[in-house]
């Protein structure tokens, strides 16, 4: 190894040491602890598989799955449509759109804790603003997370409002596109939908592919507003909450990290297939 | 350079695992370390004591102070997985079983049994129990907080309804007729309700209202699908089904249940002793203000009388047991405690109550009265999953719905209960 390579790498050393220590060793040793009977405090028991065939047949791991594939199957795509409709909106310079823009990002930057205890107060059955609103109209409102049936419904009204954090990437994909096209599409008698139809969208399909990984991820990760506001009926058990309340609550740090993995899996899987998709409806020149 | 490299990615892995496989705690050491979950005032406090105790130990031992306010069991456990187990650390009452069959705890029944300072005998018997698991000492109880009835006397008195006495001898029958006489009323310019119900008080407090109990003394015998402990949620029905609390959904439009009571829209509150209604009405605008009466939880079916106690104990590493300085460190710190919080889990130390909280003096008579019959469910290590089963499936779904078949769901608890016990290792 020449001096020059040498140097490098002594100035990257100190990056390699926290991944073997804090990335790749911590992985090798979660891959064991998943094959153990772990309660935290005393010995591990090498199990084998066990963790992963109990996993299976376990109810609770069934209705923890359910409730965040369902919530990701709906919030993503939700949370693109939403997030890149308020930035086709606030991309042109109009008049005020700074503040909108401002406004609709704001919910990125607000703790997750403090974003569900707001959340607790909308949704409040008896007092809450949301309900205020639809009694207003002369709605009844439901008891959201007081009843197993709202709760995933509430949880996507919190999704929705928290839309505007991808909205910087769509905002900078925006204005990468050539003003040129859309003139050209006026001149042949496109109108505004068919403007967004034919060169907005193509042309923002490899952010949204970026966003529709980057949301699969997150929704399976859900936790923090979760964990907070729990829901009636285990609606709102979360996989993450679940996997929380093994390692933590149960002291299965074993089961919980073989649900880890499971989770990782998961996720690694979503994320090919979306991936294999891209050449049918990513753009790339 | 690969033999640079391999020797740098070697020592960093045997780094990294000789970091995770070093004992914190060793017999013999005169500084320990004390985990607290307290944080701001109340962790000075708690300085001040430990700086107390450490003077008054004249050099033979130090302790010191290892502040955890938030996570603290998340911290407490991935600390003892480490074996950096803190020496000294508070376990409240449902881990004490959990924490001794994981053998992260010291057994200090032979120093306990032995000790001329604390011993056995000194302590209320339902509190201690809390402290015992598979018939040895895992902690020295340091705080009791059972469960009483607050009323709002003015309220009482307004409506022309009699107030409850101190030491009132009333069954849940009772209890639930005053509630009917509330319920439904107006009182300045409000509905009010006879009491508040959102998962608090707990559900141990309603299954023993009928006589009967989750789990049996010995720790293995399952009792929750008793005729018993049925009668006893049978009550808790009746509350939800006669609406003589707010609807479970509409419990937390206030915040937090006990804002219910200060605001006067509950005639009668499950509350700990320690709450502190007496200061927050006497912070009240003067037109705000009412009266607090204390009665003791009602008889239960079959005349046992049993207030729910949540209680913490002091603990000590399992690399202690035996240690004769440690276990004197944790009596002295013990018996230091008592001077602090109420209410000390000791007999004849009621009087004490007062001074160390003056606003509960007319508190007194409860007190004492609630802490003879003062307990904590008997917990095991499944208990975390039975747990987990009681509330979802069954208090929060009776709480939602009145007719939910709640006999059905105690027998399907109280078999998956048996199943856990029957795994045990």
């Amino acid at each position: 190894m020449k001096k020059r390579e040498k140097a490098g790498f002594f100035f990257i050393l100190p990056w390699l040491i926290g991944l073997i220590v804090f990335t790749a060793f911590p992985m090798i040793a979660a891959v064991y602890i998943s094959m153990t009977d772990w309660d935290i405090v005393g010995n591990a028991a090498f199990i084998g598989i066990n963790n992963y065939k109990m996993l299976f047949s376990s109810e609770e791991f069934i209705r923890s799955l359910w409730v965040t594939v369902r919530y990701a199957v709906i919030a993503v795509p939700l949370i693109i449509a939403t997030s890149l409709t308020m930035a086709v909106l606030v991309s042109k310079n109009r008049k005020g759109s700074g503040v909108f823009r401002v406004i609709y990002y704001m919910p990125a930057i607000v703790s997750g804790v403090a974003v569900a205890i707001v959340f607790k107060w909308i949704l409040d059955p008896s007092y809450g603003l949301l309900n205020g609103v639809l009694s207003f109209f002369g709605i009844q409102g439901p008891d959201w997370l007081y009843d197993p049936d709202w709760v995933l419904p509430s949880y996507l009204i919190m999704a929705v409002w928290g839309a505007g954090g991808s909205l910087l990437t769509y905002l900078a994909a925006l204005k990468d596109i050539p003003e040129d096209l859309y003139g050209a599409a006026m001149i042949d008698g496109a109108n505004v939908f068919q403007r967004v139809k034919y060169i907005t969208v193509p042309l923002m399909t490899p952010i949204i592919f970026y966003n529709l990984v980057l949301g699969i991820i997150g929704a399976f990760r859900k936790f923090t507003d979760a964990y907070v506001l729990g829901g009636a009926g285990k609606e709102g058990n979360f996989y993450m909450v679940y996997l929380y309340e093994e390692a933590f609550g149960h002291y299965r740090m074993g089961y919980a990290t073989a649900l880890a993995w499971v989770l990782f899996v998961i996720i690694l899987l979503l994320t090919f297939i979306v991936n294999w998709t891209k050449k049918y409806w990513v753009y790339s020149e | 350079m690969k033999k640079v490299l391999s020797v740098i990615l070697i020592t960093v892995m045997l780094a990294a695992l000789t970091g995770c496989g070093n004992a914190s705690s060793q017999s013999g050491k005169k500084t320990y370390t004390f985990a607290t979950w307290a944080a701001g005032t109340e962790l000075q406090e708690f300085q001040q004591i430990i700086d107390k105790v450490n003077e008054e130990a004249n050099g033979e031992y130090t302790i010191e102070v290892l502040s955890i306010p938030s996570d603290y069991y998340v911290k407490i456990s991935t600390k003892i997985a480490a074996k950096k187990s803190p020496d000294f650390f508070w376990l409240t009452q449902e881990l004490i079983s959990k924490y001794a069959d994981m053998g992260a705890l010291a057994d200090i029944t032979a120093q306990f049994e032995a000790s001329s300072v604390l011993k056995p005998d000194m302590f209320y018997e339902g509190v201690l129990a809390s402290a015992q698991y598979n018939g040895s000492y895992w902690g020295l109880p340091w705080i009791a907080n059972p469960m009483m009835v607050y009323y709002n006397k003015t309220m009482f008195t307004d409506m022309g309804i009699p107030c409850p006495e101190a030491t009132d001898d009333w069954t849940w029958a009772e209890f639930i007729d005053v509630c009917r006489q509330f319920s439904g009323k107006e009182y300045r310019g409000n509905t009010v309700y006879g009491t508040v119900i959102d998962g608090w008080p707990n559900i141990e407090t309603f299954i023993w209202a009928g006589g009967g109990d989750i789990i049996g003394e010995d720790g293995t015998t399952i009792v929750l699908d008793s005729e018993e402990a049925k009668n006893g949620l049978g009550y808790l029905q009746t509350i939800v089904a006669e609406g003589l609390s707010p609807r479970y959904a509409e419990v937390s439009s206030l915040g937090d249940n006990n804002v219910w009571f200060e605001k006067q829209r509950v005639a009668m509150y499950f509350g700990g002793m320690q709450d502190n209604f007496e200061i927050k009405v006497a912070a009240m605008s003067e037109d705000e203000q009412f009266e607090i009466g204390y009665a003791p939880l009602p008889v239960c079916d079959g005349g046992g009388q049993w207030s729910f106690d949540w209680t913490a104990s002091t603990v000590m590493a399992k690399s202690l047991e035996g240690d004769e300085t440690a276990y004197k460190a944790l009596e002295a710190v013990t018996q230091a405690f008592f001077e602090w919080k109420i209410a000390p889990p000791v007999k004849d130390s009621v009087e004490n109550v007062v001074n160390i909280n003056p606003t509960k003096e007319n508190a007194l008579e409860t007190i004492a009265y609630t802490m003879e019959y003062a307990r904590s469910a008997y917990y095991i290590p499944e208990w975390s999953d039975i747990n987990d089963k009681l509330w979802y499936n069954l208090y929060v779904q009776l709480l939602s719905d009145s007719n939910f078949d709640y006999k059905a769901e105690m027998d399907t608890i109280a078999a998956y209960a048996r199943e856990l016990i029957n795994q045990r290792k």
